[in-house]
């Protein structure tokens, strides 16, 4: 009983926030709201026994992505859009898309539908263990695969966003290492009285 | 005795799916909000994996779920260096702007 009143309680309240998200007119809202829909499907899916995919959706989405997103909102200095929509644009693309949603559903509900409900029960092994387990073993390849993708992303971020000013004076250790003494300083004799010039 | 089935967490994702899908379509203009779109999409397919996986008893839904999180990361990531850059050249991130290939 405790489960199902959990269970309803943060999923409506993360379609209520996801709804928020695409309804608010403030950007900031949206990633507000966006935060808030990350932690309630957190909650979720450590409700129902999946406590290392709830835990990494909170590091990851809530800690990296939601705050990424929060920074460029913050920094771009977004002017309000106010939401263009013509219903009657869309109608035959949403009937198409509704249609298709709706047979799937019955379909995968009713008649292909997993059985059972959900028991918690204590076990030996815990999310973590296990899926550590399978991870660094079955899945190794794809594991590393993820690790390449992160890479290319993170490469390709930096060279999207980075500025190159000739302006900017920048340390060429090559260079300084090539010069010499003849280059930089020369010995002059002052006679008494007189300055050098330059 | 009332109890959670799959069915229940099928639906929930589908709602969320079609909220995010519903999203592309209403915000047309604003671009971080097509990116903010595409995460819901993703948190649906999260949620439906990690479920399937629960009430199968297999893993490896979520070891999938950790990977779509990765490729989610990284698609964030590279889209908002995108969104900087256009908003450094146009001053504005309005998606009705990109049709300069048509001219």
């Amino acid at each position: 009983m405790f489960v199902v009143g959990t269970f309803y309680f943060f999923a409506i309240f993360l379609i209520f926030s996801s709804l928020s998200v695409i309804f608010s007119k403030n950007p900031v809202n949206s990633v507000l709201f966006l935060i808030l829909a990350f932690l309630n499907s957190t909650f979720l899916f450590i409700l129902i026994g999946a406590e290392f995919v709830g835990i990494i959706l909170a590091i990851v989405y809530i800690g990296a992505v939601a705050i990424l997103f929060l920074f460029v909102v913050m920094m771009l200095d977004i002017e309000l859009i106010d939401i263009v929509f013509s219903v009657k644009r869309y109608i035959p693309l949403a009937v198409l898309f509704s249609i298709v949603i709706i047979s799937e559903i019955v379909y995968l509900t009713v008649v292909k539908t997993v059985k059972g409900n959900l028991v918690l029960e204590p076990s030996s092994v815990n999310n973590t263990e296990s899926i550590g387990d399978v991870l660094y073993t079955k899945f190794f390849i794809d594991f590393q695969l993820s690790g390449i993708v992160l890479l290319l992303a993170m490469i390709g971020a930096i060279v999207l966003t980075h500025i190159y000013k000739p302006s900017i004076k920048r340390q060429n250790i090559s260079h300084q290492n090539s010069v010499t003494r003849l280059e930089r300083v020369s010995l002059r004799n002052p006679k008494n009285g007189e300055g050098i010039d330059a | 005795m009332l109890s959670i089935s799959y069915n229940h967490f099928f639906i929930l994702s589908v709602i969320l799916f079609i909220i995010g899908c519903f999203g592309l379509f209403l915000n047309r203009r604003n671009m971080i909000l097509i990116l903010m779109c595409i995460e819901i999409i993703l948190l649906a397919a999260n949620i439906n994996f990690v479920s399937a996986s629960i009430f199968l008893k297999n893993l490896d839904g979520q070891i999938f779920s950790i990977f779509i999180l990765t490729i989610a990361a990284a698609e964030a990531a590279i889209g908002l260096a995108i969104l900087v850059v256009y908003f450094r050249n146009k001053g504005g991130i309005d998606i009705t702007k990109i049709n300069e290939l048509k001219d």
